[in-house]
């Protein structure tokens, strides 16, 4: 989108977990890929990313760690489901990243 | 961690770990798994759609392979007899006689079709060293997966590990003069030796001789 080479830091990563590791309180032992933002997002991408970056530049703001943008998933995995020890079924929504930006 | 194997599990993970296999799954189990009302434990119809999805669009190494796994323990068979939500895509208030329910099934053309395909390829046959027509273990299974999320959508009758039992919800009662027919209609789900030992050399993984991949 235009936006290629900026914060280039934020990135999706994979890693392969049990779905008793995510500490949600389910006993299974199934397992499932987790997908997470990382990553900096020192460039200014919007306007008001501008602007923030001038105003603390010239000492307009309070503290110079307003309001930055950060690495957060911009779209989700899809739902996951998985069968308990109990026998019951769970289904996990918006639990894993997809894409990735600074916002 | 203990080291005796779930071969069903094994399957959950394996389908979780595919993109697609996984969204599919995911589709049916909370389609299937909704409770209306506490009168309506689910909508079967929508249950029954997904379930054809998760079949139709998932390639049968992950379908498969949770249908007909291998158990040797009453917690992985019970997983096997979840794999469809039974409790909203199988059973029902009232147990149908079967040959009701055949006539149900034959008045849609999708059903009757594939309930044909099963006829045609699970249907015992003492010509073959498999009981199978051709000795085609992959056409019996696929003809049987092929019928879940339709009226006749059969599946295992208990959690019993080794004596597998597969079954559409009806029973042979009210038959009538009819009882013969039934029990005979009834047979080929319940005692089906094709049927039989193709999900255990599924599950055992020696069917892979008897069925060559296509080139």
């Amino acid at each position: 989108r235009g936006q290629r080479g900026r914060n280039r830091g934020c990135v999706l990563t994979a890693i392969h977990l049990n779905v008793t590791d995510l500490g949600l309180g389910y006993e299974t032992k199934e397992e499932l890929i987790f997908r997470y933002c990382s990553g900096s997002c020192d460039a200014a991408e919007t306007m008001y990313d501008k602007i923030l970056k001038n105003l603390s530049k010239n000492r307009r703001l309070v503290s110079d760690k307003v309001g930055q943008a950060c690495c957060r998933p911009i779209a989700y995995d899809d739902d996951l489901s998985f069968l308990d020890d109990n026998l019951v079924y769970h289904i996990l929504r918006k639990h894993s990243a997809k894409r990735c930006g600074c916002i | 961690a203990s080291a005796k194997s779930n071969h069903c599990l094994d399957a959950a993970k394996a389908c979780n770990l595919n993109d697609n296999c996984k969204k599919l799954r995911s589709s049916y189990i909370s389609i299937c798994n909704r409770e209306i009302s506490p009168a309506e434990r689910c909508n079967r119809r929508k249950c029954h759609k997904a379930l054809r999805q998760f079949f139709d669009r998932v390639p049968g190494e992950y379908t498969y392979r949770m249908l007909f796994c291998s158990c040797r323990d009453r917690a992985c068979a019970e997983r096997r007899r979840q794999t469809i939500l039974p409790s909203c895509s199988y059973e029902d208030k009232e147990k149908p006689n079967c040959l009701d329910l055949r006539g149900v099934c034959r008045t849609d053309h999708l059903c009757r079709s594939r309930l044909a395909d099963f006829h045609a390829n699970c249907r015992a046959s003492y010509q073959t060293l498999t009981s199978c027509p051709a000795d085609n273990y992959q056409a019996c299974l696929g003809s049987y997966a092929g019928m879940i999320g339709f009226d006749m959508t059969p599946n295992y009758v208990d959690s019993n590990p080794t004596g597998i039992v597969v079954s559409p919800w009806c029973s042979c009662r009210g038959s009538g003069n009819m009882e013969e027919e039934c029990e005979k209609f009834l047979r080929d789900f319940t005692e089906n030796p094709c049927l039989r030992n193709a999900i255990q050399a599924f599950g055992n993984g020696t069917d892979v001789n008897l069925s060559p991949k296509s080139p």
